[in-house]
């Protein structure tokens, strides 16, 4: 069997980025000469956005027009789409899979949908958030950490999380949904009515981020212990992410069915991994289930980044992960779910280091 | 190896690595298809009329293409000594089928060969990794998520998959007692994680369907089904035609199953889509009539029985070549391109992931760590917390008004009727109690409920408490232990009771290789608690014969995990019983609770009328737990005398002979608990008495614990006279013939006195104060 894999390109599973991707240390890092970020241009244009590149292009970093949803999402789908495209080149990818906006990126990459369509997706459903949150659907995420600064589980962020979501922030009446556990382990429809409450949003598995609307985020930022990582300070509130992967965000899920369902959707060229942990294979994909997946549940439940990369580790054993640009926002959280999952033996942080200090790192971040 | 090695009948020369060669095949067949001219959409019926869309067929053969690439790779890894179990699902594949169709809410009690339905059935649940928990189990990994390495079994809690290792039918009883089970609990209120439409699987081959307890199973469900119970279970026979090395007759499983009263029977074979269609109606006739159903689903068995099974001294290469040409791989695979439900491009690209992916996720598991301390192997064969187990005992409390309702007005502590003091007497009151405060329990058996029991210890409780709690089974051991597991999984908490002791013989095997191992196999993940009551031992007035006087525990003693409690009176039996309940409650524990017959009904302990052996009750919460023994005399210093159940009664009688004819003041303790022994104990008093003399009245060969504590406390230095007396290997006879093999009091006296002659050990402080003779 093993005569089988041959001296070819290392079997690699991508990782592509989610927001808050796009830094300003990543200013200037799209290239002006690329088709794909013509096309974007083209599209932007015709949309009446701001050019990509002239953002880009900017010599200082400004929070309120490089973070608005309407720029950063494209800004780093289209940096991760190019990244993706070297990888390629140098890599069999056998999996995909993204941290949230990621997924959308997927999408692209494994030519589920055409450029054009996913690029129009991306900044469709930014537009869709920042309208939202026009109309009153305000709030936002905030993380939290489950480890020390060693990537071990410390059980008081845990216990802490987990009565945020419970009877800290949150009243007697709403559920603990499935912040602590993987995908699938929730499922009770809410019983909660409390218009604040604290939902989990993306479980990135040594953290967590949590959303609520601006009353419920101060509310949980009240209630959770502050704790410090290394230099981090949590609970650290996300700027300019609104309440993702929530009920919050349900018209915007509507919206985007109504608006995208007709996209040319197709299986993809390589399976992905999608924010529950399910496979889409280039043989067994439903289109039209993957659009009601990326245009409805994706949008409203958390997504489930530890997740999706355990099905990855697991299921297809790469030798290497490649972590894409823009900036290298998955590095350590990557590196947590290799400890974690005890991958090639790694366990600690310092495994983990010293593996990547070989001759072969296990983990490629593309935009160091 | 080549043709030299091949039977002489077989014509062709073959080679022996068959698992190449059916993996070339299934290249060789994907390379010489064409693909359909018409090619249907995913959500496209395979054939008009079907259920099976394409979508749903491409994932089928990608969860069974996966579970061959485990099995390979299980055989892979065995040439470098890396795999440990090489029992494969190789030509099984079609149960995925099943795995897909049945909901992760509808229990699975699988056969070993199930890999294509756990990846099938995994699909249903989001992060689900099949493929390499399968192969985490067969490297024996501690990270396994089901057996953590001490087995490969299917199973996985979250999918509703109980271990089990399936090679006998073991599990057949406990899957039929969980049928058997769901709408009793539904019924009784109690909190069911199951929805009320849950049916129950199981899953055998067709050499399994002769074994006895299969056999139990399946008329125990046709049994319950005619007397009107619901019974909802799918019974899945894959058909392999063979039975390791012996074939099964020609149309045997149909011919046996197909015309039997209150067994539908259907049969899924051919294309994947017909398959697809008869699993599917198999299904829905099982949920919606809530009655059993034989399935009888054709497969064929690849590769051998497992990997040290060499086919070819038992099969010619021609019929192992035929065989090959039947997997299920192949079939499905032309179905699928020469419907349109895929091209032969497709399934290639999705044949060489597989193999890809599981390669790699295989040598990944290899690195995974396995167990590797006592310690970490026994965790969760025998869970004890006292602490907690206390608290389970001593609620919920029940107030005197709703006591009194289930007593029918008079409290058992305050009757004054002597029979309602005697060891049934006070059996009867602490299982109406329990009954009384805790709504999960159930107590069943041949003849308890009507009747009240043959020794009238459960009068009145099926009139107290109903028949949806207290009832009569058929009489067949295995059934009843089968139930009493099932109902475990249900969420209930099972008395069962075999009727006696040497009956549980007809069935331990549901004992030794499920209940007591549910736990061990799946990490404490699954459990079964239980409290199985055992009327034996021998000393019966007018009752005689070995069948009702067995006088042996060894079979019982040697099961891990189980404990054994052996009450000698009343009140011990009320507070053991209590504490038996709790630990099942609270651990999950299978606690065997045998009760002395001819102790049931014993008022005298001295002489005639002396009412020595009558006690007051105990009313709840007071319990007994293990470790704690009964003393009396617990300052005699001359003598220990370490017995139990009909023993400890003579014992306590010789005690007053051996101080009034003897001179010899002898401590006498009451083990109560045979396992685990209450051993500290047993050495403590040793310690202070400095001689020890066992009276066992369990046969003198592992019949008894005689043997375990003189061994113990020889190993432990105990210097002092050491003697036993036990009863004579040979089974139990009629009549007075009783007493030349049973022990005697005269035996035990004359053994105490001199015993007591012998050196002491007993501590030089004991023999200052003058204590010792």
């Amino acid at each position: 069997m093993t005569a089988d894999a041959g001296p070819e390109r290392p079997r690699a599973v991508l990782v592509l980025p989610g927001r808050g991707a796009y830094t300003a240390s990543t200013l200037g890092s799209i290239p002006a000469d690329h088709p794909l970020v013509t096309r974007a241009e083209a599209i932007r244009a015709e949309l009446g956005l701001d050019s990509l590149l002239a953002l880009d292009a900017a010599d200082t970093f400004e929070p309120s027009v490089h973070l608005r949803p309407a720029n950063a999402s494209p800004l780093i789908f289209l940096g991760a789409l190019l990244d993706a495209e070297r990888a390629t080149a140098d890599h069999r990818l056998v999996a995909v899979i993204g941290n949230s906006l990621g997924w959308y990126t997927a999408l692209a990459v494994s030519g589920a949908l055409e450029f054009d369509d996913a690029f129009r997706l991306v900044q469709g459903i930014a537009l869709l958030q920042e309208e939202a949150a026009e109309r009153g659907i305000t709030g936002g995420q905030l993380i939290y950490p489950r480890v020390d600064v060693d990537w071990q589980p410390v059980e008081a962020y845990a216990a802490a999380l987990e009565a945020a979501l419970t009877d800290g922030a949150n009243g007697a009446q709403a559920e603990t949904d499935d912040a602590a556990g993987g995908p699938g382990d929730g499922g009770g429809e809410s019983r909660a009515t409390d218009p604040d409450r604290a939902y989990p949003s993306v479980d990135l598995g040594a953290y967590v981020v949590l959303a609520a609307s601006d009353a419920g985020l101060a509310r949980l930022i009240e209630a959770l212990p502050p704790v410090t990582v290394g230099e981090r300070q949590f609970p650290l509130r996300l700027a300019f992410h609104g309440p993702y992967h929530t009920p919050l965000l349900a018209s915007v899920a509507e919206a985007a069915t109504e608006r995208f369902t007709e996209l040319p959707w197709r299986a993809p060229s390589v399976t992905l991994i999608d924010g529950r942990g399910v496979r889409f294979t280039p043989w067994a994909t439903d289109p039209a289930e993957l659009a009601r997946y990326t245009l409805g549940e994706q949008i409203v439940t958390p997504y489930h980044f530890a997740a999706s990369a355990r099905v990855a580790l697991r299921e297809y054993a790469p030798e290497r992960l490649v972590l894409t640009g823009p900036g290298n926002t998955l590095g350590g959280v990557v590196g947590q779910l290799l400890v974690g999952e005890g991958y090639h033996g790694i366990r600690t942080r310092a495994d983990f280091e010293s593996a990547q200090a070989g001759a072969a790192p296990l983990v490629l971040s593309m935009g160091r | 190896m080549g043709a030299t090695h091949l039977p002489e009948r077989g014509r062709c020369p073959m080679t022996f690595d068959r698992v190449a060669v059916v993996e070339d095949a299934l290249d060789a067949l994907l390379a010489g298809l064409a693909p359909a001219e018409h090619r249907l959409s995913p959500d496209d019926a395979v054939r008009p009329g079907s259920g099976l869309t394409v979508r749903r067929a491409v994932e089928l053969f990608e969860d069974q293409v996966t579970s061959r690439q485990v099995d390979r790779a299980a055989r892979e890894l065995k040439k470098t000594n890396r795999s440990f179990h090489t029992i494969t699902g190789a030509g099984h594949e079609n149960n995925a089928v099943l795995g897909a169709q049945l909901r992760i809410t509808d229990p699975a009690f699988l056969h070993y060969r199930s890999g294509g339905f756990m990846m099938a059935r995994a699909r249903q649940l989001p992060g689900s990794t099949p493929a390499f928990d399968a192969l985490l189990g067969i490297v024996a990994s501690r990270e396994d998520p089901i057996a953590q390495g001490r087995h490969k079994v299917w199973g996985s809690r979250s999918l509703w998959v109980p271990p089990q290792t399936s090679t006998i039918a073991s599990h057949l009883p406990k899957a039929v007692g969980m049928a058997y089970s769901l709408a009793r609990a539904r019924r009784l209120g109690l909190a069911d994680e199951l929805p009320s439409d849950a049916i129950v699987m199981c899953s055998f081959g067709d050499a399994t369907v002769n074994h006895a307890t299969a056999l139990a199973a399946f008329n125990t469900a046709r049994y319950g089904a005619r007397i009107g119970l619901p019974m909802p279970i799918l019974f899945v026979c894959e058909d392999n035609q063979t039975g390791i090395s012996v074939p099964t007759p020609e149309g045997w499983i149909e011919a046996t199953f197909s015309s039997q009263p209150h067994l539908h029977y259907r049969r899924a074979r051919g294309d994947l889509d017909e398959v697809w269609d008869a699993v599917s109606e198999a299904i829905h006739v099982v949920r919606a009539a809530r009655e059993p159903l034989f399935l009888h689903l054709d497969v064929v068995r690849l590769w051998g029985h497992a990997g040290s099974d060499a086919e070819q001294t038992y099969r010619t290469a021609d019929e192992i070549a035929l065989t090959e040409q039947e997997d299920p791989l192949l079939r499905n695979a032309r179905r699928l391109v020469k419907t349109g439900a895929a091209t032969p491009d497709q399934l290639r690209d999705l044949v060489t992931d597989a193999r890809d992916r599981v390669w790699a996720a295989a040598e990944e598991a290899t690195s995974r760590p396995r167990l590797a301390t006592t310690e970490e192997v026994t965790a969760p064969l025998a869970p004890y917390h006292a602490d907690r187990i206390a608290i389970r005992a001593a609620e919920p409390v029940l107030g005197e008004p709703e006591r009194s309702a289930a007593f029918g007005g008079i409290l058992p502590e305050v009757a004054t009727t002597p029979t309602s003091r005697t060891m049934a007497g006070h059996l009867n009151a602490a299982l109406t109690d329990e009954l009384a405060r805790r709504p999960e329990l159930l107590l069943f058996g041949e003849d308890v409920a009507r009747k009240g029991g043959v020794y009238n210890v459960t009068h009145d409780l099926q009139r107290r408490f109903g028949a949806g709690r207290v009832f009569d089974t058929l009489l067949d051991e295995t059934s009843i232990l089968g139930i009493a597991q099932g109902a475990a999984h249900a969420g209930l908490l099972p008395i069962a009771e075999i009727q006696y002791l040497a009956y549980i013989h007809n069935a331990l095997d549901q004992i030794r290789g499920e209940a007591a191992s549910i736990q061990f196999f799946s990490s404490g993940q699954f459990r079964n608690p239980m409290v199985v009551r055992l009327p034996g031992l021998a000393y019966q007035k007018g009752f005689g014969g070995h069948f009702h006087n067995d006088n042996s525990v060894g079979a019982l003693r040697d099961i891990p995990g189980v404990v054994l409690a052996v009450p000698s009176n009343g009140a011990d039996a009320a507070r053991m019983l209590r504490g038996s309940i709790a630990m099942a409650l609270e651990d999950g524990r299978v606690v065997l609770f045998l009760e002395p017959i001819a102790l049931y009904h014993e008022r005298d302990l001295h002489t005639d009328g002396d009412g020595g052996w009558l006690g007051a009750y105990p009313p709840p919460p007071a319990f007994l737990l293990p470790g704690e023994v009964g003393v009396y005399d617990t300052d005699a210093p001359d003598l220990l005398i370490v017995s139990y159940a009909n023993g400890l009664r003579m014992s306590l009688q010789a005690q007053a002979i051996l101080a009034r004819d003897h001179g010899v003041r002898a401590r006498v303790v009451d083990l109560r608990w045979l396992n685990p022994l209450p051993i500290e104990a047993v050495r403590d008093h040793a310690a202070d008495c400095g001689r020890v003399l066992v009276v066992d009245e369990c046969r003198a060969t592992g019949g008894g614990v005689a043997d375990a504590l003189i061994a113990d406390l020889a190993e432990h230095a105990f210097d002092g006279g050491l003697a036993s007396v036990r009863a004579v290997d040979s089974f139990v006879p009629l009549g007075s013939a009783t007493s030349a093999v049973l022990v005697g009091l005269d035996q035990v006296v004359a053994a105490a006195v001199e015993t007591a002659r012998r050196p002491s050990a007993a501590m030089p402080r004991r023999s200052a104060a003058g204590r010792t003779g």
